[in-house]
C-alpha cells in the first residue's frame, strides 16, 4: 500500500556538540512534520532556524542525534528511500568541469537513469530550462540563473515524485524565476510533491499550498497558507493545555503551533475560537491571549518570529489586534 | 552498475580536467620517448652490449640479459618512488574535492549508498594511476624487448605490484580526506609513510642497536603494521633480477594495512553529516 505522506519527521534533532568546550547547538530540535503526496509544502524561518539541517536530514546527508525521517514510508537512511527524490541544494558546487549536457548525464545516471533514456532525455530537460544551446558548453561559464535552472533539470529528470528544492530562485532574474515557477507547476499538476525552502515569502504565498515556519529549530507555526492568510481570524495562546483536548482543537484549527508549553491555535471565525475558549476553561487552562489577525504571509511570518523575539512587537503591528479573551 | 560507472567516468573526469593523469601520461611520454630515442643498445657480439646515452658509447660491454634487468630494475625503482610521490601527490585532492558543501548534499540525495559513493571515487583514482602505469611499464618492456631480443616478462610485475603500492597508500589518502578533508595533510600522512618506510624495514640493525626493550617493542610493531612500501619495492626487484626473497609478509600485512584503512575511511563516512 502507497504511503499517504511524501515526508514524515518523528521528534527528529540534530544536536551538534562542541568536542572540547560542551556546547551545544540545537539546529533541529524535535520536529514532527508531515506533507502529504501532491502537497506543494513552503518551509520557511529566519537564518539560522534549521531549514538547510532539516532538507538535509531528509536526504540523509545530516546523520540524526534522536527521531526519524521517512519518505514515502521509507526510512531516509535506506538509498532506496531517496530514488523518488529530486534535489536542487542551496549554494551548490556542480563541478566546472562539466558541460551541461555531461552534468545531466552524470546525475541522472546516478538517480538510475538507464543510458537510452538519458540520451532521449537530456536535450528535452535542455530546451525544457531553455539551455539547449548551451548544453555542450562547460558549465564554469554559466551564470547564477543558468546554472539554478540547470540544477532544476538534474533534480527532476528521472521524474522524482517529491521535489525538494532549497532556495530554487536564488540569484534568478525574475524572468527566470516566473520559468521555474512555470516549471514547477507543471510538475504540480502532474500530481509530484514539491518542498521549497525559501526566503522568497511572497514566492512561497503564491506558490504553496501549506507552511512551516521554523526558529530555533522547532516548529513555530504550521498550516494551509490560505487559513494562515485569509482575511480574519483569531490567535489563541493557552497553557497547560491537555494532549487530548489539543488533539481535539487541532481538527478545528486552522493552524498550530506550541512553544515553551503555551500552545498557539489559529481559528478561522470568532465562534470557534470561543468554543476554544469554553473547552479550554472547562479544563482549567490558562488563557494567554486572543489575537484578532488579519495577514499576509509575511505578516505571519513576522508575528510568528518576531512575537518570540520582541512581545511587544505583535500588539503594534497593524495587521494584529489585542482582543479581550 | 550504470552509478559505479558514472562515480568512475566522473574520477577520470576530474583528474583529466585538474591535469592530473595528462601530468602523469607526460611524464610517461617522456620516459618512453627516453628509453625509444636516447637511450641506444648495441648489441656487440651476440650476448654482450654497450649503451649509448645522447650519442655518447659506454666503453664497457656487459651481458645483455644483466643489462636489461638492470635498465628494469631502475625503472622498477623510479616507480616505487618517485612515481608513487607523483601519483599521492597528483591524487590527493580527488577525495577531499568530492567532498566540498554544495557537492557532496547532491551526490547523497542520490539512490546511492555512501560506500558506493567512496569506493567509485577510490577505485576511480586507482584507474588513474593504473591506466599511467600499464601505458609506462608496457612500452618500456616491448622497447627494450624490440631493441634487445630479450623478453624479461618479470617487469611487467611492476604493474600489479605499483598498483597494489598505490592502493594501500590511496586508502590512508582517503582515510585522511574523510577525516579532515585536507589534501596537505593527505599528503602529508602519505608520504610520511613511505620515507618512513625504508628506515623501518632496516629492523634488523636498527633494533640490534637499541637499549631498551619497549623500544625495540614499538619499533617492530610500527614495522609490523605500517605498509611496507620498500620491502614491495625489493620483491619486484627480485622478481625481476630472478633473485629470491624473504616471504610474502610484507604484501598481506601491507594488504590488512590498506584494508583497515579503506574500512576506517567508509565507516568514517557513513557516519559523517555534511
Amino acid at each position: 500500500m502507497p504511503a499517504d505522506y511524501a515526508i514524515e519527521t518523528s521528534n527528529l534533532k540534530k544536536i551538534y556538540r562542541s568536542r572540547w568546550r560542551k556546547r551545544e547547538v540545537r539546529a533541529v530540535d524535535g520536529i514532527t512534520l508531515r506533507v502529504a503526496r501532491g502537497t506543494t509544502y513552503g518551509l520557511l524561518g529566519p537564518n539560522g532556524a534549521g531549514k538547510t539541517t532539516f532538507v538535509k536530514l531528509l536526504l540523509s546527508a545530516v546523520i540524526p542525534t534522536e527521531g526519524e525521517a521517512r519518505v514515502f514510508g521509507r526510512d531516509v537512511h535506506e538509498a532506496e528511500a531517496r530514488r523518488p527524490i529530486g534535489y536542487l541544494p542551496e549554494n551548490h558546487r556542480f563541478p566546472t568541469y562539466f558541460t551541461g549536457a555531461g552534468m545531466l548525464d552524470f546525475y541522472a545516471a546516478l538517480s538510475g537513469v538507464g543510458p537510452a533514456d538519458r540520451k532521449r532525455l537530456i536535450p528535452e530537460l535542455l530546451e525544457m530550462v531553455e539551455l539547449e544551446k548551451w548544453g555542450l558548453v562547460r558549465i564554469g561559464k554559466y551564470s547564477k540563473g543558468m546554472l539554478q535552472r540547470l540544477g532544476l533539470a538534474q533534480a527532476i529528470i528521472h521524474s522524482p515524485s517529491l521535489l525538494i528544492l532549497d532556495e530554487p530562485s536564488d540569484g534568478v532574474d525574475p524572468m527566470g524565476r516566473r520559468h521555474i515557477r512555470e516549471i514547477l507547476e507543471r510538475l504540480e499538476h502532474k500530481g509530484v510533491t514539491i518542498f521549497i525552502n525559501s526566503h522568497q515569502l511572497a514566492e512561497v504565498e503564491l506558490f504553496c499550498s501549506e507552511v512551516a515556519i521554523l526558529y530555533k529549530g522547532k516548529v513555530a507555526l504550521s498550516g494551509k497558507v490560505r487559513d494562515l492568510v485569509a482575511g480574519k481570524g483569531y490567535r489563541l495562546s493557552a497553557s497547560n493545555v491537555p494532549e487530548a483536548l489539543e488533539t481535539a482543537l487541532r481538527e478545528r484549527a486552522s493552524a498550530v503551533a506550541s512553544r515553551d508549553g503555551v500552545v498557539d491555535f489559529q481559528f478561522a471565525s470568532s465562534e470557534q475560537a470561543n468554543e476554544a475558549i469554553d473547552l479550554l476553561r472547562g479544563e482549567k487552562c490558562a488563557i494567554e491571549s486572543l489575537v484578532q489577525t488579519s495577514s499576509t504571509l509575511e505578516d505571519v511570518f513576522i508575528q510568528t518570529i518576531g512575537g518570540e523575539k520582541t512581545p511587544a512587537a505583535v500588539s503594534t503591528t497593524s495587521t494584529a489586534q489585542e482582543v479581550t479573551a | 552498475m550504470n552509478a559505479s560507472i558514472a562515480l568512475i567516468r566522473d574520477t577520470f573526469r576530474e583528474a583529466i580536467a585538474r591535469k592530473i593523469f595528462w601530468g602523469l601520461f607526460g611524464l610517461s611520454s617522456l620516459m618512453i620517448l627516453f628509453f625509444l630515442f636516447v637511450m641506444k643498445i648495441d648489441i656487440v657480439a651476440g650476448a654482450t652490449a654497450s649503451i649509448s646515452l645522447f650519442g655518447l658509447q659506454s666503453h664497457n660491454t656487459t651481458d645483455v640479459s644483466r643489462l636489461v634487468r638492470g635498465i628494469f630494475a631502475g625503472v622498477a625503482t623510479f616507480l616505487y618512488t618517485f612515481g608513487m610521490f607523483l601519483a599521492v601527490f597528483a591524487s590527493a585532492g580527488l577525495t577531499p574535492s568530492v567532498l566540498e558543501p554544495g557537492r557532496i548534499e547532491l551526490l547523497l540525495s542520490k539512490p546511492v549508498s555512501r560506500w558506493h559513493i567512496l569506493m567509485g571515487r577510490y577505485v576511480g583514482n586507482l584507474l588513474v594511476v593504473l591506466c599511467n602505469t600499464v601505458y609506462l611499464v608496457t612500452s618500456i618492456w616491448l622497447i627494450l624487448g624490440w631493441k634487445t631480443g630479450i623478453w624479461n616478462f618479470a617487469f611487467l610485475l611492476a604493474i600489479p605490484t605499483t598498483t597494489f603500492i598505490f592502493a594501500v597508500l590511496l586508502a590512508v589518502v582517503v582515510l585522511v580526506g574523510v577525516l579532515w578533508d585536507s589534501t596537505a595533510l593527505a599528503i602529508m600522512v602519505t608520504v610520511g609513510l613511505m620515507i618512513v618506510s625504508p628506515i623501518l624495514a632496516q629492523k634488523d640493525t636498527i633494533v640490534k642497536l637499541m637499549s631498551s626493550e619497549w623500544s625495540r617493542r614499538l619499533w617492530l610493531a610500527l614495522y609490523y603494521i605500517l605498509p611496507k612500501v620498500s620491502d614491495l619495492g625489493r620483491i619486484t626487484l627480485s622478481a625481476i633480477m630472478d633473485r629470491t626473497f624473504d616471504g610474502w609478509m610484507p604484501v598481506w600485512t601491507s594488504a590488512l594495512f590498506g584494508a583497515v584503512a579503506l574500512g576506517t575511511a567508509l565507516y568514517t563516512f557513513s557516519r559523517r553529516s555534511f
